[in-house]
């Protein structure tokens, strides 16, 4: 009878404790170990290394790069066994997989106390969040989504006033590319096209996919360097014509300090822009594991997401971290948004490219 | 005499020492990163398994030659017409460089036109920016309607619109570069034409020939090594830029070769960036070719002998007035007007709004705001950037100062031995870094000192490997510095200390250094700051621990983070105009040489 009183107790005292508490003992080695390295493609991984910092004493190394930067320093360093990164946050998953995960270089680290949280699609390897890049317009003027579908970039009245990021600049802009090939997406935009139209599409390329990408770029498509950038361009007021740019959702948090117009249409038919996962990863070679781990827990944890869950277009892996209000759950997203899909974009994604390259110069 | 007798003889003099080391030190960090360069153009890359089709890394395969040359449209659009903007652009900023950088270096050294001073510093800061900060200037002010966004100053200001070609592409590009680069021509033409001896063109003018034809005949043929020597740098170097046609040639997708090559080098298909980068230097040695065969030629161009020279300068008469005042006008526009956007640019907290209430210290002394650029402080309380600064600084002095003296070294020697095949051979050696393009140059290095090789440890991630590559990169600057600095210097001084039975350090210290000391100097100050804005020979060498300035500055720029971009580039020339306002009031030599004083 004791015996199950004490484990009675035991499981309620388990309960009681804030899901996500690291261990004791890591948090011992951690700090021993005194310092952690991460490369991340987000930047506001500066603010939770300063909550970090403070929270536990560990100081933290943080670097923003970007994706394709990224994946060459960390190959070169884990390859020859340089200390870099402890760990990182990366993303572009049509090279991840196979230039970082396939070989060894990134070790998948779930913490003990997320094995039960997060779901398990997102474990291996372990998302750290999504992000999303949605078609936003300006909306100074108009207050109604301007566009319907997709193919509606592709027409006259849209020349010259579209704005995308450069998909040289940035590997996931050239993974949603790729995926709008893919069987499954080029079937929806042709579908789209004769809802649209009421016509069939006449092809002048391989599939829907190709035909609507290179519409889109010979429609006077302006490349820019910058999502932030461009949501400057697009959303600044006072511009003759509505403008609107397939950009990250988050920079719409802009709005009031920089008195810019921008809002999202979600409901853009096929998809109104794509959605990407950022994976969170040891290094093979890390030196401070166990500072790693610990940062890896509490990034997971809502406390340590707090720098991304402020905005909106930030979604954690972990269920129970808040989504902004103004916000949907990535639920909400999934029926809208392209998803990457790494088999796919292995196959595929050097073909797209060079099909970009070979549309998009003048 | 013996063979061995004659060696022993021949290896005692200093010049044949330095040719011999030197012949050694640079084949190893040259020629072998070519070969490797060479190699890599053969092989499967990890990134390439996608798209050579079941392949390993490290297989041999043609399939980035095919690519590159023998697709159809796919290469034209990846190769050949990149190819041709490149050849378009760069001939076209050499063109503007040499002609602006060579007008104004002849007004200030030749003729009485007034603030010479105040010119000869000022033309030379664009060259101090990293170039793209000109470009990103040039989007303030001529931007049109084609990105959307805020108007450009130029529209805001008259109601004038550019047109498109004016904006983006070709003609922007052409001219940023050339501006940037006309420092270059205003340095090595200025550096011969103020140390030309008046008596050639009193002389000339006794005989009754006229200005032009003394301008044609006499000084054009004396400066013509130096305008050879500034196409060829121009062109080596707007051919290997990269950032300002990134800026100005992306919205209208004009594409370069190094756009090419970054994308490919950092993308998926880094051996297609290895060929383009061996055509790049197969075209700069062809230029080099060219150069060396009209300097073979020539006879002779000595301009700075024992005797006594006489430099008198052309009266202006009336003009001189009108020209100073145009020729202040046109360096304030082009050196001081972007400098003065950059610091109202980086108070502003809404773009395009200047109103008083939108300006802010936020991006200088700010704590950072979560709000706008997710929470980052201003410069001036930002670890990171104090950090990259003083791994700039620290570079560049490092790199300068193993550049520097080992140009002035290979300079004495070159010029000493001329004629001689291993002169020759070292000549080229000290130039050829230079036509490496940047960013291949890091991407070797790194290929090459990732690991250990031939007894040296794995350099990646150290220091040493940055000051390695940066002295390497710009020894040409610095050997060019030196070879000019002898050559216009008649060898009859060092006869006659040799006859005294001067020792050779002697020599150099007390002779030849003090008199051609304002070319030696350019030796260091012009590898100083090229490191200081360097971007791409760096930036795949560095890590992240040890980043420098600019690859920080670019990463604002493109994130858009103008203002704290704005605020660096500020930074960055007030400190090189610091350092050389230090270094002028200690030595009395400066950037520009004191062309101007």
């Amino acid at each position: 009878m004791r015996k199950v009183a004490l484990f009675a107790l035991l499981a309620a005292v388990l309960a009681i404790l804030p899901a996500g508490a690291a261990d004791q003992a890591l948090i011992d080695a951690a700090k021993k170990e005194g310092k952690v390295v991460v490369y991340s493609i987000t930047s506001r991984i500066a603010n939770a290394a300063k909550a970090f910092e403070s929270k536990y004493g560990i100081k933290v190394e943080a670097y923003n790069l970007k994706d394709g930067e990224l994946i060459e320093k960390v190959s070169r360093e884990v390859a020859g066994n340089i200390a870099g990164a402890d760990f990182v946050i990366c993303q572009d998953s049509g090279r991840v997989f196979g230039q970082l995960f396939a070989p060894g270089y990134l070790v998948n680290y779930v913490p003990d106390s997320m094995k039960q949280v997060i779901p398990a699609q997102y474990q291996n390897p372990l998302i750290f969040q999504f992000i999303n890049k949605v078609f936003i317009y300006n909306n100074e003027k108009v207050q109604t989504p301007v566009i319907r579908n997709v193919w509606e970039l592709t027409e006259p009245k849209w020349k010259g006033l579209v704005q995308f990021k450069d998909p040289k600049q940035e590997g996931v802009n050239a993974n949603f590319l790729t995926m709008l090939t893919s069987p499954e997406w080029s079937a929806k935009l042709e579908k789209a096209y004769e809802e649209y139209y009421g016509k069939k599409l006449v092809l002048t390329t391989k599939n829907a996919g190709y035909e609507w990408i290179k519409r889109f770029f010979q429609n006077g498509l302006i490349l820019g360097n910058s999502d932030t950038t461009i949501s400057e361009n697009v959303g600044i007021k006072g511009q003759p014509k509505t403008t609107l740019g397939l950009f990250v959702y988050s920079k719409t948090r802009y709005e009031a300090t920089k008195n810019l117009a921008l809002a999202p249409m979600p409901d853009v038919k096929p998809f109104a822009g794509f959605m990407y996962p950022a994976f969170i990863m040891m290094t093979k070679n890390a030196k401070n594991k166990n500072a790693a781990k610990l940062f890896i827990e509490y990034l997971l944890t809502p406390e340590g997401f707090s720098p991304w869950s402020k905005d909106v277009g930030s979604y954690s892996s972990n269920p129970n971290v808040p989504i902004d209000k103004d916000d949907f759950p990535v639920s909400y997203w999934e029926p809208r948004l392209v998803f990457e899909d790494p088999a796919y974009l292995f196959e595929n994604r050097a073909d797209v490219e060079e099909f970009v390259n070979t549309i998009s110069a003048k | 005499m013996t063979f061995w007798n004659r060696l022993r003889f021949w290896i005692r003099k200093p010049q044949h020492i330095i040719l011999i080391v030197l012949v050694l030190v640079l084949t190893f960090l040259t020629v072998v990163p070519l070969l490797s360069l060479v190699r890599d153009t053969f092989i499967v890359h990890p990134s390439e398994i996608m798209s050579v089709r079941g392949s390993k890394p490290g297989d041999f395969t043609l399939f980035h030659w095919r690519k590159v040359f023998l697709d159809g449209e796919r290469s034209y659009r990846l190769f050949y017409q990149p190819f041709l903007n490149t050849v378009i652009v760069s001939l076209a900023s050499s063109l503007i460089a040499i002609l602006l950088g060579g007008a104004v270096a002849w007004l200030v050294t030749r003729t009485d036109i007034k603030a010479k001073g105040f010119i000869s510093t000022v033309f030379i800061f664009p060259y101090i920016m990293p170039s793209w900060t000109l470009a990103m200037a040039w989007l303030n002010f001529f931007r049109n309607g084609l990105t959307g966004g805020a108007p450009g100053l130029v529209t805001a200001l008259t109601g004038w619109v550019p047109p498109t070609w004016f904006s983006f592409g070709a003609f922007p590009i052409s001219v940023v570069l050339g501006l940037h680069y006309s420092p270059f021509a205003y340095i090595l033409i200025g550096g011969i034409l103020k140390n030309m001896d008046a008596n050639l063109e009193e002389a000339a003018l006794i005989l009754k020939a006229s200005r032009a034809r003394i301008l044609l005949r006499i000084n054009l043929p004396i400066v013509m090594p130096a305008i050879l020597s500034t196409f060829l740098l121009v062109f080596s170097s707007s051919m290997s830029a990269f950032a300002v046609p990134a800026f100005l040639g992306t919205p209208v997708r004009y594409q370069v070769l190094t756009t090419q090559l970054f994308r490919t080098l950092n993308g998926l298909n880094p051996g297609y960036g290895y060929i383009m980068a061996l055509v790049m230097i197969v075209v700069g040695l062809g230029i080099l070719a060219i150069n060396q065969w009209y300097v073979g030629k020539r006879k002779s161009f000595i301009t700075v002998t024992g005797k006594s020279s006489n430099i008198s300068y052309l009266k202006l008469k009336r003009l001189r007035t009108p020209l100073t005042v145009m020729l202040v006008l046109l360096v304030v526009l082009i050196a001081i007007v972007p400098l003065l956007t950059f610091l109202v640019e980086s108070f502003i907290m809404a773009p395009g709004d200047y109103r008083p209430s939108n300006f802010t210290t936020l991006f200088w002394a700010g704590e950072g705001r979560e709000d706008i650029g997710g929470g980052e402080p201003g410069i001036l309380l930002n670890r990171s950037v104090y950090q990259a600064f003083w791994n700039s600084i620290r570079l560049s002095v490092a790199v300068a100062l193993v550049a520097g003296t080992i140009g002035a070294l290979a300079g004495y020697a070159i010029v000493r031995t001329r004629g001689t095949k291993l002169s020759l051979i070292v000549n080229n050696l000290s130039f050829f870094p230079y036509l490496l393009p940047s960013m291949a140059f890091g991407a070797i290095y790194l290929s090459m000192f990732a690991k250990p090789f031939l007894l040296i440890p794995s350099l990646y991630g150290t220091f040493a490997l940055l000051v390695l590559i940066g002295a390497v990169k710009y020894l040409p600057f610095a050997s060019r510095a030196g070879i000019n600095a002898m050559l216009q210097l008649s060898a009859e001084l060092e006869e006659a200390a040799i006859i005294m039975g001067v020792p050779w350090r002697k020599r150099m210290t007390r002779i030849l250094i003090p008199i051609q000391k304002s070319s030696f100097l350019s030796g260091y100050f012009l590898p100083f700051i090229s490191c200081m804005r360097e971007l791409a020979l760096f930036v795949l060498l560095v890590t992240p621990a040890n980043r420098v300035i600019t690859t920080l500055l670019l990463q604002y720029n493109e994130k858009g983070w103008n203002q704290w971009a704005n605020a660096i580039n500020l930074l960055i020339i007030i400190v090189v105009l610091l350092f050389n306002t230090v270094i002028n009031r200690l030595t009395g030599a400066s950037i520009d040489k004191g062309i101007g004083s």
